[in-house]
């Protein structure tokens, strides 16, 4: 059981400031899901989790240890990536790539044997991408890319994921199958689960809780009920009344009316939240 | 659903016995290579000199002690020779190519041809009574200047404590160029040493001697173990390096370790015999397109390869129109080129 | 910091080279000891012309050469019948062609000097930094002629009698030799300088070059009373532009000429540049061409060639040698 956390963290490149004095934790069994406008810093905070990027200052602490202090390959036992637009080498087999997952459990002269493929092969499975095996990366299409990188990340077996837009190039249907399968898996094996999420509603449908980010610092951090507010969307997006609620399970949901620019009049059957 | 993993298709199978096949073809080519040359010698004669040779064999000479001084003496450490340094720049070649991700890397692509041959020069230079300094003061700079002009570019590459990969090729070429520049002026005002240069830099395995494999055979070896215990990680890195870091790589401590390893057994095959071109980017492509990019068999079908072809081209660059001697790079390019092509068209599929 | 990493790596890496170095002592194939003859034999020592030792322990039977010089002085001292190995540019005399060929301007084919068993091998200064040493590994007798002064010609065939016991035919060689110098010197030694003609030695026109003052063909040009206007240029073969020459207004352009079809290319070169149409040497046709040989070749005919220069610098002096 794994928790993450980020303790007064400020992230930047270089000399330019990203994110200040950011603190939130992510508890094993719960998935958070981490929003915000385009360029607040969501693939940052994701980056620094995974020790691309070190804090300016502050903490990032992976199960209490600093994640700066330990080794990469520890880190990859813990921490698993999904990525938002990879480079793949387009000569090697998709499977060949999800075994790849596999490469912080294997020592130095070690070469994958039948366990690995045993869990590779099944972490195709979950995420339905075994038609792909023998394919090779550059004949594949963006979503098929994706449901690969999930499947990596499963065989990586780790207590931690943090995803980068998993599901942007993905149909309605895998949407719902893989988002479906991480909030199972997390469920199950109490994994500690941050996504970065541009879709609102997905974020509101999955998530336990929510983190709002904008301008530099947390808006606004809860459940989704709590961070999906005519307020704080008007406040962060820019776009006033939008967010209604769900018919069938009473969650906000977030609606926009492209009309002529102006904030459309609420419907009768749909009320404001 | 399927619950054991198709695994055929990894086609480790096909990959290693497409490796012992080539240990095979390696062995037939050393021997048919030793038994060539300007001078008639039977085969049987050939074959018998080499299997005296052997530790434990007693075989009492039925031959001309010509035969056995040319056959031991002149060819075997040409062919040994020829050998080991088609290995050591395929494989360098093939490990530069997935340091950078880059089809069109060589192993003397930052700045280790330029380096080599400029210490080289500077040592046919020197008087001649500092030439005698062990097996040759030529080789010995050589070597030296292949491995500061990479220390050079590599200390001008890294920011930080990160060694960009375009950073480094452009360092590298930079540098080369410079190199090269200075290598020509010398050259132009060496006068009368101008033979011993050109002689260098022309590349040719003629008067190899087994102090010149014995002494290369160790680095060569050195590196080689050293790039093939990284293969996998060397697979990983072929994701980008955000991806293979946070699969456990460290990226930089990798990076080190196989420029270095690259680099030494590229000055040690250079430091003998001058540049030969085409091996070190043309070997890996093709080893590539037959068996596939996965480093774990690439590197090893590399060395093979890359041997079976240099001793190919040295037995083609001194009996083609022997008595005179092809320069070998001729030959490589010549042979490789179109077979390259050949093989691009047979098999249109994606290969980087 | 990394280099120092680098710099450690690199320090190993020189160790280790060093005591490669050490380690590595091939041990050379034996040839076979010739047996000691009935005969008491002198071993031969000479000093060769790169200061080298050179010791043969019996009269040597197989001779090879490794430069058409060499080729001209073993058959001028007449052990033809000895050489069986020559270079394929070794062509004089004509009948030296059909001997076994070895080896081309620099390149030696080892195999076939090995098969061969030479116990004798004329080499140069060109064959001094890779091919002698592997020819004593394999242990072959080599012996470098280097003449860098006609005198050193004389010289050089002095050795080659010595290391083959021509000796005598060898002094009575360079004697005549020695005579034939002097009938030309003994005629300009004593012209003024300002009587010198200035002499332009062609050895290639694209790029345009000349001797320089190191050289024997300077040597002989001075011998035959011409002042070479490249004396200032210490290098031996340098470039010379043509503004320089035309500066320097030759009165004498000697062009050397090959054999073969493109050979004459400095000869036409120099009869045709209109650039040079000026200069004294075109206005009174003194243009010449000479076998290229004959200034070449550190070998007896050095001696045509210093005649023929004679004949062309102060044709009032000389007749020219046909």
């Amino acid at each position: 059981m794994v928790n993450i956390e980020m303790r007064n963290a400020t992230l930047g490149y270089g000399r330019t400031i990203v994110l200040r004095d950011l603190s939130f934790q992510v508890r094993p069994g719960e998935m958070v899901g981490l929003i915000g406008p385009n360029g607040c810093g969501k693939s940052t905070i994701i980056r620094a989790l995974s020790r691309i990027i070190p804090p300016h200052s502050g903490k990032i602490l992976l199960d209490g240890q600093d994640v700066t202090k330990i080794s990469r390959l520890e880190l990859a036992r813990l921490l698993g990536v999904v990525p938002q637009l990879p480079i793949l080498p387009s000569a090697f087999t998709a499977f060949e790539i999800v075994l790849m997952g596999r490469n912080p459990h294997l020592g130095l002269f070690q070469y994958e044997g039948p366990k690995e493929m045993t869990i590779a092969w099944q972490a195709m499975e979950k995420t339905g991408t075994q038609s792909l095996a023998e394919r090779r990366i550059s004949e594949l299409s963006g979503g098929e890319i994706q449901g690969l990188l999930i499947a990596r990340v499963l065989a990586q077996e780790t207590k931690a994921i943090l995803l980068d837009e998993p599901t942007a190039n993905l149909d309605i249907g895998r949407q719902i199958e893989i988002l479906g399968l991480i909030k199972n898996l997390c469920r199950q094996d109490n994994l500690a689960v941050l996504a970065a999420l541009h879709d609102l509603n997905l974020a509101v449908q999955y998530c336990d809780r929510l983190i709002l980010i904008n301008n530099g610092h947390i808006h606004a951090e809860g459940t989704p009920k709590e961070v999906i507010t005519a307020e704080n969307i008007a406040e962060v997006y820019g776009a006033e009344n939008c967010v209604y609620t769900h018919p069938s399970n009473g969650l906000p949901c977030v609606l926009l009316n492209a009309g002529d620019g102006k904030v459309a009049k609420p419907n009768d059957i749909l009320k404001e939240a | 659903m399927n619950i054991t993993p198709p695994i055929h298709f990894l086609r480790w199978r096909s990959r290693i016995y497409g490796i012992l096949g080539l240990l095979v073809l390696l062995a037939a080519v050393v021997i048919l290579a030793t038994a060539i040359g300007s001078v008639q010698i039977p085969f049987l004669t050939t074959s018998s000199i080499l299997i005296s040779k052997l530790p434990l064999v007693e075989l009492t000479p039925t031959w001309a002690a010509t035969m056995e001084t040319i056959i031991f003496e002149i060819r075997l450490p040409r062919v040994i020779l020829a050998g080991l340094v088609g290995a050591a720049l395929a494989i360098a070649g093939a490990t530069y190519q997935g340091l950078f991700r880059n089809p069109l890397a060589d192993p003397y692509l930052i700045g280790v041809a330029q380096g080599a041959a400029l210490g080289a020069v500077i040592g046919f230079l020197l008087p001649p009574s500092w030439h005698s300094v062990g097996f040759g003061i030529i080789p010995l700079l050589a070597f030296i200047g292949a491995l500061v002009s990479t220390a050079v570019v590599y200390s001008l590459a890294r920011v930080g404590k990160t060694l960009p990969v375009t950073t480094l090729i452009l360092a590298g070429v930079a540098l080369g160029a410079l190199l090269a520049s200075i290598v020509s002026y010398l050259i132009i005002s060496s006068g009368e040493k101008i033979h011993g240069i050109m002689f260098w830099l022309m590349s040719s395995f003629s008067l190899s001697q087994w102090s010149e494999a014995v002494v290369v055979l160790p680095y060569v070896l050195l590196g080689v173990v050293i790039i093939l215990l990284c293969a996998r990680p060397l697979n990983v890195m072929q994701l980008d390096e955000e991806q293979a870091q946070q699969l456990g790589i460290n990226v930089e401590r990798l990076k080190l370790v196989l420029l270095a390893a690259a680099t030494l057994i590229t000055a040690a095959a250079v430091s003998f015999v001058g540049i030969i071109g085409f091996v070190g980017i043309i070997i890996p492509h093709a080893v590539r397109l037959i068996w596939g990019a996965d480093h774990r068999f690439l590197l090893p079908l590399s060395v093979l390869t890359g041997a079976i072809f240099l001793i190919l081209a040295d037995l083609i660059a001194r009996t083609a129109l022997a008595p005179a001697e092809i320069p070998i790079g001729v030959i490589t390019a010549i042979c490789g080129a179109p077979f390259f092509l050949y093989l691009l068209r047979r098999r249109k599929k994606v290969i980087f | 910091m990394p280099s120092k990493l680098r710099i450690l790596l690199s320090i190993c890496l020189i160790t280790f080279l060093l005591s490669g170095l050490l380690v590595a002592c091939t041990p050379s194939a034996t040839e076979e000891p010739t047996p000691a003859t009935g005969k008491a034999d002198l071993p031969i020592e000479v000093m060769d012309q790169a200061g080298r030792l050179v010791k043969v322990s019996e009269m040597p039977e197989k001779i090879i050469s490794l430069a058409p010089s060499n080729t001209e002085i073993l058959y001028a001292l007449g052990l033809e019948d000895k050489l069986v190995g020559v270079t394929e540019y070794c062509d004089y005399p004509e009948i030296a062609k059909q001997k076994p060929q070895i080896g081309g301007f620099s390149t030696v084919d080892i195999e076939k000097v090995v098969d061969i068993e030479p116990d004798l091998i004329l080499a140069t200064n060109i064959h001094k930094d890779e091919i002698i040493p592997q020819l004593e590994r394999l242990g072959l007798t080599v012996a470098v002629l280097n003449p860098r002064t006609v005198d050193e010609v004389l010289e050089a065939i002095n050795l080659v009698g010595q290391l083959t016991g021509k000796a005598e035919e060898a002094s009575r060689l360079t004697t005549e030799m020695q005579n034939r110098i002097q009938a030309v010197t003994d005629k300009t030694a004593g012209i003024p300088e300002a009587q010198r003609p200035r002499v332009f030695y062609i050895l290639w026109h694209d790029p345009l070059m000349t001797v320089g003052s190191e050289t024997r063909i300077h040597e002989i040009m001075e011998k035959a009373g011409g002042i070479n206007i490249a004396q200032d240029l210490t290098d031996e073969y340098p470039k010379i532009s043509l503004e320089a020459t035309i500066m320097a207004n030759p009165q004498v352009i000697i062009a050397g000429s090959g054999h073969g079809s493109s050979q004459d290319m400095p000869f036409s070169y120099a009869l045709t540049e209109p650039r040079l149409a000026e200069v004294a040497a075109r206005q009174n046709n003194r243009v010449y061409e000479i076998d290229a040989d004959l200034t070449s070749r550190p070998g007896p005919r050095i001696i045509d060639g210093l005649e023929k220069l004679a004949g062309f610098i102060h044709p009032e002096l000389f007749k020219e040698s046909p």
